[in-house]
């Protein structure tokens, strides 16, 4: 056993969230996120910044062409250097849609050979940019068999799936319900963010003796907190809880906020995405661009306020873009008018066509449509 | 070294017959000359070598050369520097933002050494190439494709090899036609009807016609090899490409011939002409077809967020990339990466290089604003008869108290 070697899991077994047609043709973390990211980006960066030298990234087997395209030989993460031992696995589902229990046995497996100390499980629903190191320095300085990391949210970055703990006053944690009604909107409550510093040994242990179906690695900890004994750490970084379609726009929103763009982006750890090679974005003489994100590649000659804009996308003439994500090589035509929308990949609107959505619940236009009527949410006329 | 041992497999009436071992060596080894000090550029170049200078937003100015490698489908590149080559060891690394680190390709930066036959330092570009023969006669090409590392341009090499080997060329030089009244600023190429070059003029006083030289050459090897061996074990005059090997290779009655260019370039060797090709290089239409997705320029990754636009910014006919921060007006210019534009500042037709911070009511014209400088608030960057130019990390307008 080597005491300085840290693995990683990352594991997306059970992360589905009410996203419907965002993530009809991908997994959760590839959602795109801030023009230019995955939200998996943030979890192999998080992995990356911390000297973490194995990583075991568990997903389902229908993500794999989208997570291959992404991370291919994880060059642009430093995952294919010598010292770094990077395996991904993609796990079959049965014929009921649950995961096949496979994975397992293939965790355990990798655990052994990485001849690590401890171990960090995440998930990739928590969009967030954790330094690991401090928390791993400290779960090594005591005898718990786990530390758990939490925040102090509201109640709109809560979810029914999620797990809020309660700090006693002896140290343990306990946990309580998430369900929405019994939250109070005001108050600030402890959300476990599914992020487990661990002993190797210790891991192993629980998944070999473990004989109940489960969906995924980190339900298989979180049923440990009641237990066994637990530190906590306190996040105090930005996090958000991404499971549905407001939580998603919010979270894009967020980064319109310079105080919650730095603190994501501009904090020491820097987050890597796949590189584009693309060209700088050009902004035409009649261009209007107001409070706004924009990647690389894109032609602007429209009006851009308050939106995020993803690379290769062109912006016509008198175009209106409001309140909008737009996500890869969009093409919206002449006098187009987008409010409160989410535009996957490769989406064209038409000449003069308006699409509209209402303040939190945003109009979602699948990948690859080609829009030529208006679609207009009438409540918010 | 890149030898591929291939096994010939002929089928001849259904039997198969494998051929012996053939050795099949690098084809065309490009080397870019990137060791020029670039004295013209003043100020930008103190501390960095010209090549690695940057170019459009997103750019370094070699990366036009090394992304034709790649796209020309060269595998093998030699870069050769001297001056001032940080910046641009690092820009290169092992060459793996252009491909050049995959199993049967490579990039090698060649610095001077010393040994025990003297110190090699590079006197010209010939003299740079003699300098390196153990490398070039390491990696044994056919051709060596000699390039510079300061010109904006896309060009396909393969095509210019194709016409090489066509005309049995010994020595083939790409030459672009420029305005005759510009032509006295270069080396001019007196063809005959069939491109055969027959008289070459380093910068004439009255140019017979306007087929300038671009620099890239590609030379047979074996035949350039034994010029220079033979020419520095007598008196060693071969320094320059254009002074002296193609005097000398016309001379004796080589094979030279001119391959025609006609797409955009640019040298961008003074401060005026780096100026005017960031300016044309903002127009979408350009002819350079940047956003040719067939032909990409690459670049090393700089791993920044997207750019951010606040409530007060207004921007026009300009180029912006990932990092920026801008809350001034920005009016026919090129903000590169990692730059802050604070509020009420205004910049025009000018380029902002990276990690550059302009402050708050600063007034920009006609400039260039080199990496990572500082422009105090309230400051005025603009003057009526040249290009300003703040130099890399200069700190201009700042009053003790604001730090």
């Amino acid at each position: 056993m080597n005491i300085n070697r840290v693995s990683g899991i990352i594991d997306n077994l059970n992360c589905h969230g009410e996203l419907n047609d965002l993530i009809a043709h991908r997994p959760l973390a590839m959602l795109p996120f801030d023009c230019k990211y995955r939200l998996l980006d943030f979890q192999l960066s998080n992995v990356i910044n911390a000297n973490i030298q194995a990583l075991f990234l568990l997903m389902n087997q229908d993500d794999m062409q989208s997570v291959f395209d992404h991370i291919n030989g994880g060059k642009e993460w430093g995952l294919d250097s010598l010292r770094n031992k990077f395996i991904m696995h993609f796990n079959k589902k049965n014929q009921e849609g649950e995961p096949e229990q496979g994975f397992i046995s293939h965790v355990v497996d990798y655990l052994r050979k990485s001849s690590s100390e401890i171990t960090v499980i995440m998930g990739s629903k928590m969009l967030c940019n954790i330094d690991l190191k401090p928390i791993i320095k400290i779960h090594k300085q005591n005898n718990r068999s786990m530390t758990v990391v939490y925040k102090r949210v509201t109640s709109e970055n809560i979810s029914c799936d999620n797990l809020l703990i309660n700090l006693e006053s002896d140290g343990n944690i306990s946990l309580r319900n998430s369900c929405k009604e019994e939250l109070e909107p005001t108050e600030k409550y402890n959300l476990c963010m599914d992020i487990f510093i661990v002993r190797t040994e210790w891991i192993i242990e629980v998944l070999e003796n473990y004989d109940k179906k489960v969906e995924s690695i980190i339900k298989i900890l979180r049923e440990k907190i009641n237990n066994v004994s637990c530190m906590n750490y306190e996040y105090t970084g930005y996090l958000s809880n991404i499971y549905d379609i407001p939580s998603y726009y919010r979270a894009n929103k967020d980064m319109l906020k310079p105080s919650k763009f730095n603190s994501l982006l501009y904090s020491n750890q820097k987050i890597y995405t796949k590189l584009a090679n693309e060209v700088p974005t050009y902004y035409a003489q009649n261009s209007v661009v107001n409070n706004s994100h924009f990647a690389s590649g894109s032609i602007v000659d429209g009006t851009v306020v308050d939106s995020l804009i993803a690379r290769r996308c062109k912006i016509s003439e008198s175009a209106v873009i409001e309140q909008s994500i737009i996500m890869a090589s969009a093409n919206i035509k002449k006098n187009a008018y987008i409010k409160n929308a989410i535009l996957d990949k490769n989406v064209i609107v038409d000449e003069g066509v308006r699409i509209i959505g209402a303040d939190t619940n945003p109009i979602i236009i699948k990948k690859d449509s080609h829009v030529t009527t208006d679609i207009v949410n009438r409540r918010n006329l | 070294m890149k030898v591929l041992y291939l096994h010939k497999v002929f089928m001849e009436g259904g039997k198969v017959i494998y051929s012996p071992n053939i050795m099949m060596k690098t084809e065309m080894l490009a080397m870019i000359l990137a060791g020029g000090q670039g004295t013209r550029l003043g100020a930008l170049t103190k501390h960095i070598a010209k090549p690695a200078v940057p170019f459009g937003g997103r750019y370094r100015i070699i990366d036009f050369t090394l992304s034709n490698c790649t796209n020309s489908g060269i595998k093998e590149v030699g870069v050769v520097t001297q001056y001032q080559p940080l910046a641009l060891n690092s820009h290169l690394g092992n060459g793996s933002s252009w491909g050049f680190d995959g199993i049967d390709s490579g990039l090698t930066i060649l610095q001077p050494f010393s040994s025990s036959d003297g110190e090699k330092w590079f006197q010209g570009t010939a003299h740079a190439i003699y300098q390196n023969i153990a490398y070039i006669d390491q990696v044994n090409p056919e051709y060596i494709l000699v390039l510079s590392g300061d010109h904006i341009y896309k060009m396909n090499y393969e095509e210019m090899l194709d016409f090489h080997k066509e005309k049995n060329a010994s020595l083939t030089v790409a030459v672009i036609e420029v305005p005759i009244d510009e032509a006295s600023r270069f080396g001019i190429m007196n063809t005959d009807e069939n491109s055969r070059i027959i008289e070459f003029e380093e910068k004439p006083e009255e140019p017979k016609n306007n087929l300038a030289s671009m620099g890239i050459y590609i030379f047979d090897w074996q035949r350039l090899r034994a010029v220079l061996i033979n020419s520095y074990s007598k008196d060693g005059q071969m320094i320059d490409f254009g002074k002296h090997v193609i005097p000398s290779y016309l001379e004796s009655g080589e094979n030279v011939y001119a391959f025609r260019f006609d797409g955009y370039w640019k040298d961008v060797g003074t401060i005026d002409s780096l100026w005017e090709a960031n300016m044309e290089f903002i127009d979408i239409e350009n002819d350079l077809d940047m956003r040719d997705h067939n032909w990409r320029i690459y670049s090393k990754n700089t791993i920044s967020p997207p750019h951010f636009f606040t409530e007060t910014a207004v921007i026009k006919n300009s180029l912006i990339v990932d990092g920026c921060y801008i809350a001034g007006e920005i009016k026919d210019s090129i903000l590169s990466t990692d730059v802050r534009v604070k509020e009420g500042s205004k910049i025009e037709k000018s380029v902002i290089m990276p990690g550059a911070t302009i402050g708050k009511n600063v007034f920009i014209k006609n400039a260039i604003i080199g990496e990572n400088a500082v422009v105090g608030d309230n400051a005025t960057v603009y003057s009526e008869e040249e290009i300003f130019v703040v130099g890399n990390s200069e700190v201009i307008g700042v009053v003790s108290n604001e730090y």
